[in-house]
């Protein structure tokens, strides 16, 4: 590995790092962008830059935003009372994409699961809580994936908002079990929206 | 019912096999380690979604296979039930990891589509004898329990999901119970594996309940015809978890002479003891938390297998302590063909026979009952190293097949 030099090798190390990159793949993109003639690994390079540097969390929602607080806490025009909790910013563009709901979010970035190292303090369940507890909230859908996990999760943050006054609601009827709301299509979508019960 | 056609891609020695199954009884012959064992586990593979060897199932993959860098083994059977044909299919998968371990994955599929270990439930039922069956008496509890859920699973999706729900629950709340002993943290994080594991574990702990005293009694009745009546059998479920009886540890310091234990009281319900199940998990939670396990619950149930002599009067034995070899063979026996019978009356259908090497440890009688089950069954896989084990009438009618190498000249 010794004839590699140090700046390739680090960048075929690093890309390695990402989920679901092998060092094969890492090895396979690190050379294709050597070889690019175009600009394409300084548009990269200025894309990661400003991933980290231009976006924040929103301090309400804790959605990916660039301004805090995002477009959707920002926009008057939604249903501030209504409050959809889901594990994931891909979850919210799959909702906002599929014009199912006009309500607000709350992004708990993962899901309850201890035996991966994931515990209720990891999780935006504190800021949740927070927030239903200052009041004007009149439902709080639970939109986590129809998975063990999120399951486990929906039940666990129904123990903690029963005591507030507040309705709480599941969303899934229709939804496939073991499925993630990122991939469902409009129908489903609307189906699990419209048809969520009362837990 | 009975299997038509079975394929094996990559799994143990068997590189690729193609075989249309014969009805009736097929009897594998050849040298040890050629292969006909694994065919018998890829059946049971099929039947239950789980291997009967306590063995990683990461070993069914051919090793070659992952040297070639192909580390997948594929099981597909047709199984023929009431005339409809179904297919089968079990996927094993070692799935490279960024790190450079792997990950193991099982798929399911019947009839091409994508289902759960559950969903087997009912299309292929099969009973298994081999000579590591008399761990089941004198094994540890692990094995006992396996084998209550590798039987039920094969007639009960519901149980089936709640088997692997149970499990799933239970190594979520041991993570978070050694969370919680070394980084302290919020203990309501556990209730809604807490709950999970209260709603499972009451329906797991009914159901083999309801199998072990069924099983009990029909092997009583089998002991006695084996024995010629010189002894009995008796088999005996013990909860962990039981909110009407005295906890597991107190009954095993009281010893035997105990009446059988029948269960919970009705009056107490399935919410009731789910409730009393919940209670008894907080009520644990300190200890629980210092030891980073579940100490409470049906993944510490056990079965023992109890007998005596009518000669001896009322005193009674452990089979598990205190049995010899012979007795705890013999008591198994009894269980097995408790099962097939128990598997008939409950799906109304014959289960199909997988003996592997197990006439040599029978005396000629016995030998000769578990003979006359093999040709009343609809298909019945038989492995055997010596031929001669069996008489010539019985080789007449069956057919055979040697095994060789991970081949099969038919
Ligand atoms: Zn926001």
């Amino acid at each position: 590995m010794q004839t590699i030099p140090a700046p390739v090798a680090q960048l075929i190390e690093t890309l390695a790092e990402l989920p679901g990159v092998g060092r094969k793949t890492a090895a396979r993109l690190t050379f294709f962008l050597l070889r690019d003639k175009s600009d394409l690994a300084a548009r990269l390079a200025t894309a990661l830059q400003e991933l980290r540097e231009r976006t924040r969390f929103c301090s309400v929602c804790y959605n990916i935003t660039e301004d805090d607080p995002c477009p959707i806490c920002a926009d008057p025009s939604r249903d501030h009372a209504t409050i959809c909790v889901v594990e994931e910013p891909l979850d919210v563009i799959a909702l906002e994409q599929a014009e199912v709901y006009k309500g607000v979010y709350h992004v708990l970035h993962g899901v309850l699961s201890p035996s991966e190292g994931m515990f209720v303090e990891n999780l935006r369940i504190g800021e949740l809580l927070a927030r239903v507890r200052k009041g004007g909230v009149r439902e709080v859908i639970l939109a986590t994936n129809p998975t063990g996990e999120g399951d486990w999760t929906a039940a666990y943050l129904v123990t903690q908002l029963r005591p507030l006054d507040v309705r709480v609601t599941r969303l899934g009827r229709g939804l496939p079990v073991g499925g993630d709301l990122e991939y469902a299509d409009v129908v489903t979508l609307t189906r699990a929206m419209e048809g969520r019960e009362e837990v | 019912m009975h299997i038509r056609y079975l394929s094996l891609t990559n799994f143990r020695n068997y590189a690729r096999l193609e075989l249309a199954l014969p009805e009736r009884t097929l009897l594998l012959h050849g040298a040890n380690a050629q292969g006909k064992t694994s065919l018998l586990e890829a059946v049971y593979l099929l039947a239950t979604g789980a291997s009967p060897l306590t063995s990683t199932e990461r070993q069914l993959i051919r090793w070659e296979a992952e040297a070639e860098g192909l580390p997948y083994a594929r099981v597909w059977a047709e199984v023929v039930r009431r005339d409809q044909a179904q297919e089968l299919e079990i996927i094993l998968e070692k799935k490279p990891l960024a790190n450079g371990s792997s990950r193991f994955q099982k798929s399911i599929r019947i009839n091409r589509a994508r289902k759960r270990r559950a969903d087997l439930a009912g299309h292929l039922n099969v009973v298994l004898f081999t000579p590591q069956d008399v761990e089941l008496v004198s094994g540890s509890p692990s094995v006992r329990r396996r084998y209550l859920d590798g039987t039920l699973c094969q007639v009960d999706g519901e149980y089936c999901r709640a088997v692997g729900l149970y499990a799933e629950a239970l190594r979520q709340r041991n993570a978070a119970l050694r969370h919680l002993r070394d980084e302290g943290g919020d203990q309501s994080q556990l209730l809604p594996f807490e709950e999970t594991l209260a709603r499972t574990g009451v329906l797991i702990a009914d159901r083999r309940r309801g199998l072990v005293a069924t099983l009990s009694q029909k092997a009583a009745e089998i002991h006695r015809r084996l024995t010629g009546a010189l002894e009995w059998l008796r088999l005996e479920y013990r909860p962990n978890f039981d909110p009407a009886a005295p906890p597991a540890r107190e009954r095993y310091q009281m010893g035997l002479g105990l009446p059988p234990y029948t269960g919970p009281p009705p009056e107490v319900g399935d919410d009731g003891l789910v409730e009393a199940f919940r209670a008894a998990l907080q009520a644990r939670r300190p200890d629980e938390i210092l030891r980073g396990m579940t100490l409470t619950g049906p993944h510490r149930d056990e079965m023992r297998f109890i007998a005596g002599s009518p000669a001896q009067g009322t005193h009674e034995v452990d089979l598990g302590t205190f049995g010899s070899r012979g007795q705890q063979r013999t008591a198994v026996l009894s269980l097995k063909l408790a099962e097939l019978a128990w598997m008939q009356e409950h799906t109304g259908e014959k289960p199909v026979l997988l003996l592997d090497e197990v006439l040599a440890e029978l005396d000629a009688s016995r030998r000769r009952y578990l003979l006359a089950q093999v040709e009343a069954a609809e298909q019945a896989l038989l492995t055997a190293t010596d031929l001669e084990m069996f008489s010539p009438e019985f080789r007449q009618r069956a057919t055979l097949w040697e095994v060789r190498g991970g081949v099969i000249l038919t």
